[in-house]
């Protein structure tokens, strides 16, 4: 695609020093240029081999990352995949999820730049999930899996390395988040009673996509006792209502993660995916008066004007707008519990698939390549 | 003694910085001047532009005074609002505040 020894010869593309693992952490963490973790050094022979799965011009942006607005190129993204400790395979994915949080509606500048605890969260689906192995069964959120792990890295990084969300510069997160060094999953399709995500938004089951969605941590719901799909239900509704939370400000939409156990148990009841949504929306609503007085009358009477501007206290203020804006997916392995993920609020998920130079839905990360 | 080797950067420069705005050329009219204020919705944010209006008026004169407000925080402002302030206004004033 590129000839790297040119590119490399541009205005700040490469620097050169010693070769010694300790001394080239040392020089990163003092530029800067770091998560906090050591770094695999990115010589050219490493981006080299990352950029081999790249199709398009290597020193051309595929995107700008905010708040600096850098420019992301594969050059510089390949950089931070080989710092991340990624596989050259996990690059096309990886492209993919740093042009869908780029998208407009994400509202990337937000979600870096606030002062609120978010960061994108990326669920993989489709056939590319097995293929690099992507977690999304036991300990999915945790540490463990390679993939999971070092995607997620190489996507925190170029939002420190090109976008600029340094802590208290351009990242102004008032805790920061354990999410901030990766945070990437798939969903459990094997386990899900219901349609995966990617399908429910239109792609087939066999493209391979990102849904990217500016997201808190998830908050376990732990239900051992329900039998059924509105007792499971009704402890997650529970959980849902928050009076802290961004979401009911802003046309969010959260994210219910459904443990295979809990979701079989629900589908066995008889509801379909909607049904939890619309279950979940009615019932995940707090009363007014739960809030702060302060909040009420210079928040939520003023944000949600049209509905709150003079409601009593008992009315009810709902955590997701719209059935339809509550993402649910399986995510999971064994045992009686399932999760919610508040979001920034003022962010609108992306799912965006896999496709071949030609433009056709790439089923895997090899039909990528070998077109 | 260690080889020297060549890695490359994985950062990206600020944009280069735009011109000088055409602002900076205006002749302001001496009788006082058109002030603008963006509110960007952040709590307290009108306060903190009312004490700052209230400190220009207090040192120059201000002919008058608009007053915009962004519907979110997060999201920029409209086109609207960014033509109506530089129809009306020869100088912004934007705050933000929590």
């Amino acid at each position: 695609m590129s000839n790297l020894d040119d590119l490399l010869k541009n205005d700040g593309a490469s620097i050169d020093a010693d070769d010694d693992f300790e001394a080239i952490n040392a020089l990163y963490l003092e530029r800067g240029w770091s998560d906090g973790l050591p770094i695999v050094p990115p010589t050219t022979a490493r981006v080299e081999k990352m950029l081999a799965y790249c199709d398009r011009p290597w020193n051309e942006p595929i995107a700008k990352i905010p708040p600096r607005w850098g420019e992301a190129t594969p050059l510089r993204l390949a950089a931070n995949a080989v710092m991340a400790g990624c596989k050259p395979e996990y690059f096309p994915l990886y492209l993919l999820a740093i042009e869908a949080m780029c998208e407009e509606q994400f509202n990337l500048y937000g979600i870096q730049a606030t002062t609120h605890m978010c960061a994108p969260l990326v669920i993989v689906n489709g056939p590319v999930v097995q293929e690099l192995g992507i977690n999304g069964g036991h300990n999915a959120f945790g540490p463990g899996t390679h993939s999971n792990a070092t995607i997620g890295r190489a996507i925190r990084l170029a939002l420190v390395n090109i976008g600029g969300a340094i802590p208290k510069t351009g990242d102004m997160s008032t805790f920061g988040s354990p999410a901030k060094y990766s945070y990437l999953v798939a969903e459990n399709e094997a386990e899900s009673p219901w349609e995966p995500l990617h399908v429910e938004r239109g792609f087939p089951a066999e493209a391979s996509t990102v849904t990217v969605v500016g997201a808190e941590c998830p908050h376990n719901v732990n239900d051992h006792e329900s039998l059924n799909a509105e007792g499971i239900l009704t402890t997650i509704a529970g959980t849902m209502m928050d009076a802290g939370s961004n979401d009911p400000c802003y046309e969010a939409q959260p994210v219910a993660v459904l443990g295979p156990e809990h979701a079989k148990t629900i589908a066995q009841d008889g509801y379909s995916k909607m049904d939890v949504k619309k279950f979940l929306q009615a019932h995940g609503q707090l009363p007014l008066g739960k809030f702060s007085k302060e909040n009420i009358e210079r928040r939520l009477r003023v944000k949600i004007a049209d509905r709150l501007a003079n409601a009593p206290l008992d009315a009810l203020v709902p955590m997701v707008q719209r059935a339809e804006d509550l993402i649910v997916i399986v995510i999971g392995g064994a045992g009686k519990h399932s999760a919610y993920i508040h979001t920034f609020g003022a962010t609108q998920s992306v799912t965006r698939a896999l496709k071949t130079k030609d433009g056709r839905l790439a089923k895997s990360v090899q039909d990528f390549r070998q077109n | 003694m260690n080889r020297t080797i060549k890695l490359v950067t994985p950062d990206a420069p600020p944009p280069k910085p735009a011109a000088a705005p055409e602002v900076t050329r205006r002749k302001l009219d001496p009788t006082g001047i058109r002030l603008g204020v963006l509110d960007n919705s952040k709590g307290n944010a009108d306060h903190l532009l009312r004490m700052i209006v209230d400190g220009v008026r207090a040192e120059i004169p201000v002919k008058s005074v608009v007053s915009l407000r962004k519907p979110h925080v997060t999201f920029p402002a409209t086109r609207e609002v960014l033509d109506q302030l530089e129809a009306e206004a020869d100088v912004v004033i934007s705050a933000m505040a929590d």
